[in-house]
């Protein structure tokens, strides 16, 4: 894909799917190393689907016969030099504690380095489309952070108002922009 | 014309489990996700790209054949699934745009 962040939603669509209560979107930047983890509390997956997730030929679908969200954010991590890797606990084995973390690392100074592009339509996608469900948004620079919480936003507004209304959208967007507007101005 | 044609016209068979399918025009890329949605069913897709995605997509696109340009090499394991998915890959030593006008004289 041309940007990360369409991989990054890709990727946590699947969390939400798999039932996910949070999903946390987690981006690392340290020196040339990007590091992009999605975690998620969801149903989690056994050994045997952990290694299919990373063959295209695998899908949950059954709209078609292929799956590549995985498959192409391993590719884009591996050709800057980078690696990816999938883990996962299924609920079955942990009622508890369960879920899937997958891990990409990107070398940002390959010019084979996919651009992470609009994360912040990424973020605000993902909550509008699943206006129920927590997500964690932390992007890490040598300059500051990022961070957005559904959590703390749905607890500052009550229970009454949806995550997914227009209003709230426009704010969580606004709100993004402006603490990466402060990252730029340091 | 067919795939398997172009084995006269300075293009190699890496797999032609379908040797017999007809090609209708090309599509030439490299970035998967942007070929994916855009080439068409009976093109022949032309790219340097060589990893296991290529044969996802290929497969998805429907396109007549993959033609690796500029000598690419498919790995064996890529090969092996390209074959098991019915999907025809070529090679040629030429760059992209010399196999692209071949191709436009041929069809």
């Amino acid at each position: 894909m041309k940007e990360l962040s369409l991989n990054l939603l890709d990727v946590a669509e699947n969390s939400v799917k798999a039932g996910a209560t949070l999903t946390e979107l987690l981006l690392t930047e340290e020196q040339n190393r990007l590091t992009m983890v999605i975690r998620d509390d969801g149903c989690g997956m056994s050994a045997e689907t952990v290694a299919k997730v990373i063959d295209p030929f695998y899908t949950t679908r059954t709209t078609r016969k292929v799956g590549l969200g995985v498959p192409f954010l391993k590719m884009e991590a591996e050709q800057t030099g980078g690696s990816l890797t999938v883990s996962s606990t299924e609920a079955s084995a942990d009622p508890i504690c369960h879920g899937t973390t997958l891990t990409a690392v990107f070398y940002t100074d390959h010019v084979d380095f996919t651009p992470l592009g609009d994360v912040i339509s990424t973020v605000t996608t993902l909550i509008q489309g699943h206006p129920d469900t927590d997500f964690l948004f932390l992007h890490t620079t040598a300059k500051g952070e990022v961070r957005l919480a559904t959590c703390g936003v749905r607890s500052l507004l009550g229970e009454d108002v949806c995550l997914g209304e227009y209003e709230v959208i426009k704010w969580i967007e606004a709100y993004l922009k402006e603490q990466y507007g402060d990252l730029q101005g340091i | 014309m067919t795939v398997e044609a172009l084995l006269q016209h300075g293009f190699q068979a890496v797999t032609l489990p379908e040797g017999n399918r007809e090609i209708d025009g090309a599509y030439i890329g490299d970035l998967l996700s942007w070929v994916m949605g855009r080439a068409t069913a009976d093109n022949a897709w032309i790219t340097i790209m060589s990893n296991v995605n290529v044969v996802a997509v290929a497969s998805l696109a429907d396109v007549s054949c993959v033609i690796l340009c500029e000598g690419v090499v498919l790995p064996e394991d890529v090969k092996a699934t390209a074959e098991q998915k019915n999907v025809n890959v070529l090679t040629t030593e030429m760059p992209a745009y010399q196999a692209a006008v071949r191709l436009s004289q041929l069809i």
